[in-house]
């Protein structure tokens, strides 16, 4: 945003102005979004955004070039109303950073003013919208005629410029969909959780397999008539394993013998499995007033119920660890052939102009768990956001280095 | 290492700092005492530095999940904010500061002890774990000791003591602070995008690092139009006020319910 005159007290005038514009348009926006009754802005998809996008950038490259002196378009790109928008998105987004976003329904003020949907709604729009007029026209002025000594402001505005008009031009056109799918099953249906309804998807999903590793299992102590979980003092170690030791007011309990993976035989004792089906037993000496018992504990699972200890009112339980690593085995098909992929969290696949995300599985089941959510995103204007976060990013790094040159005179 | 010898080395931390300002003061009588009291002072930083490093093996992960592990590098980092200043500024007072805000995060660490808990959720494993946090969290240390410097204006300002170096070093902290914090957000965007499937939902968390982000922003451009120094020395000791907001107080929000970001043990 560049300059309009020199020092606070001149621009005293400008900013009361900007920040009674700002005001207007926030006030606006809360007006607009009372009289629709809450309901959010329409949205324009491609290509009518795409269109949108142009038109307006052109208009602001026209009026930064053609009006440039003009003190309607001077104050329109200027600091003080760049400052009084920062304000005005900061507030709207203290609102959305406070209020829970998304769960009111019904005719109730809140809901009618669209403040649990602050960010889809007019305020943040147009307050947004005014703000990209200011922003774009600032770069116009930095990059008309170019000079290299603008290169940073250029690139670090433009940048923000592209990635905000690109990202919000672009929300209708995201598409988030949730593949549900069972192990030895195939499926092409997916699910929009925000319309509530399937669609049919240009590929198919089969999942192959869908397996959990965990961390170790915990030791607790629960109590069923609080419903509340009281963990011991484990001390140095903190791995349930052998030698593992914790201690409750009146008692402690030592693991003797540990079995990550274990199966009962048929007279009930734990015997060492595979991974796979195996699950976590330990041998435990409970001691309590000089006296000391015994027993095995394990986590259970569909097939093998829970051992756990009674201690009075309390129960001793060994908890299944959270899950460390989930992935899904599964094979793509679409009209580009077929590809088998492994999916895991944070490892997202590229198929067909889709990416697929390892999203979730039955957690009640846990490890046990047949089920694997997929989710498939496509973003079609994300090239553009991500060409603004780069801009973002070399703009950042040439202020870094400007920073630390000049911060040598401090 | 593990957390049963965190008390120790939190105290021996805060000893060495506390010591080593006790020397520092008396050097003015005694110049021989000068090095010594900054070794002192930076031993209590190294020692922290080296919990870190043993605590890092011990976990089998980096120790950056909970609030409390932030809390540590926390710790570790702004002193060393304070001693490079005046190592390249020559502003001594800074590091006081600095060794102050981080035995109060020591304290608060010690009043809340953490699990020692090896579990990093499947969403936290990624390249881009180490870079966000880490950025983040220089990031915030280089904004505290920009907000413990504009504090320090404001009350020598108060008795007409302030000199312009002063009000540059509270700016250029504050400058290195957005500038890392833009790198944050960024680098928060592109890991969202492989783990979540998008760059931006309005998460609280992602919501509140955005107003923290505007804030400085603001600064930025008030400076840029020459807001007087007075002003802008109370605008930053404040902001400071709204990253707290988006480390802790996210948490304690109604909003904060369904947030992604909750990375504590349940």
């Amino acid at each position: 945003m560049s300059k309009v005159s020199c020092g606070w007290f001149e621009d005293v005038r400008s900013f009361r102005l900007s920040s009674i514009v700002t005001l207007l348009v926030v006030s606006t926006g809360f007006a607009i979004q009372y009289l629709a009754g809450g309901v959010g802005v329409p949205v324009l998809s491609w290509p009518f955004n795409g269109v949108f996008l142009a038109v307006f950038a052109a208009l602001l490259v026209l009026l930064g070039v053609a009006f440039r002196n003009k003190p309607f378009v001077v104050w329109l790109g200027g600091i003080p109303l760049g400052l009084s928008l920062i304000f005005g998105i900061a507030f709207l987004s203290l609102l959305g950073g406070v209020i829970p976003q998304g769960g009111m329904t019904g005719a109730s003020l809140p809901a009618r003013l669209g403040l649990n949907r602050i960010f889809s709604g007019w305020p943040f729009l147009l307050t947004v919208l005014l703000f990209l007029s200011n922003l774009g026209l600032s770069v116009v002025w930095k990059t008309i005629p170019f000079r290299p000594s603008n290169l940073q402001f250029m690139l670090f505005h433009g940048g923000f410029w592209i990635a905000l008009a690109a990202g919000l031009a672009g929300a209708p056109d995201l598409q988030r969909l949730i593949i549900p799918v069972y192990e030895g099953r195939q499926n092409s249906r997916a699910y929009i959780p925000e319309e509530n309804r399937m669609v049919q998807l240009p590929f198919s999903v089969y999942l192959d397999d869908f397996s959990i590793e965990e961390y170790s299992p915990q030791l607790v102590l629960y109590d069923p008539g609080s419903d509340r979980v009281i963990p011991g003092k484990s001390g140095s170690v903190a791995e349930v394993g052998k030698g593992y030791r914790a201690v409750w007011p009146g008692f402690e309990v030592k693991v003797l013998e540990y079995l990550g993976h274990a199966l009962p035989d048929s007279s009930g004792n734990p015997r060492p499995a595979d991974p796979e089906n195996g699950i976590p037993y330990a041998r435990v000496r409970i001691s309590a007033a000089g006296k000391s018992v015994d027993r095995w504990l394990n986590t259970g699972s569909p097939s093998v119920r829970p051992g756990v200890v009674q201690l009075g009112r309390y129960f001793l339980v060994m908890f299944p660890g959270t899950p460390k690593v989930f992935r899904s085995g599964v094979v793509l098909s679409g009209s580009r052939g077929r590809k088998p992929a492994i999916l895991e969290v944070n490892k997202p696949v590229e198929f067909d102009g889709w990416k697929l995300y390892q999203m979730g599985y039955d957690e009640k089941a846990g490890r046990w768990s047949q089920l694997s959510l997929i989710e498939a995103v496509r973003d079609p204007w994300l090239p553009a956001v991500y060409c603004g976060f780069f801009m973002i990013m070399a703009g950042n790094a040439m202020f870094f280095w400007k920073g630390m040159k000049r911060g040598g005179s401090v | 290492m593990t957390l049963a010898d965190f008390p120790l080395i939190a105290t021996l931390a805060m000893v060495c700092w506390a010591a080593g300002s006790i020397l520092r003061f008396a050097s003015r009588r005694f110049p021989a005492l000068r090095i010594p009291s900054y070794l002192v002072m930076v031993a209590g930083t190294v020692l922290l530095g080296w919990f870190i490093a043993a605590y890092w093996v011990a976990l089998e992960r980096p120790p950056l999940r909970t609030l409390g592990e932030t809390r540590l590098w926390y710790a570790a980092l702004i002193p060393v904010v304070g001693f490079l200043v005046e190592y390249r500024w020559k502003v001594g007072w800074l590091k006081y500061y600095c060794m102050s805000l981080a035995a109060f995060f020591l304290v608060i660490n010690l009043s809340t002890p953490d699990v020692f808990d090896k579990a990093l959720m499947p969403a936290l494993q990624s390249v881009w774990f180490i870079p966000h946090v880490v950025v983040y969290l220089i990031g915030y240390v280089l904004l505290a000791a920009s907000s413990a410097a504009a504090w320090h204006n404001i009350f020598t300002g108060l008795r007409s003591q302030t000199d312009h170096q002063d009000f540059s070093l509270s700016h250029y902290l504050a400058l290195l602070g957005f500038v890392l914090l833009t790198f944050g957000l960024v680098f928060g965007a592109l890991w969202a995008k492989e783990a979540w499937g998008h760059y931006w939902t309005w998460d609280p968390k992602e919501t509140w690092a955005f107003i923290s982000w505007l804030a400085y922003l603001g600064y930025l451009h008030l400076s840029a139009n020459k807001t007087g120094s007075g002003r802008l020395q109370w605008y930053l000791a404040l902001s400071f006020l709204v990253l707290l907001v988006c480390w802790f107080g996210v948490n304690y929000l109604p909003s904060a319910q369904n947030s992604v970001h909750s990375y504590q043990p349940n």
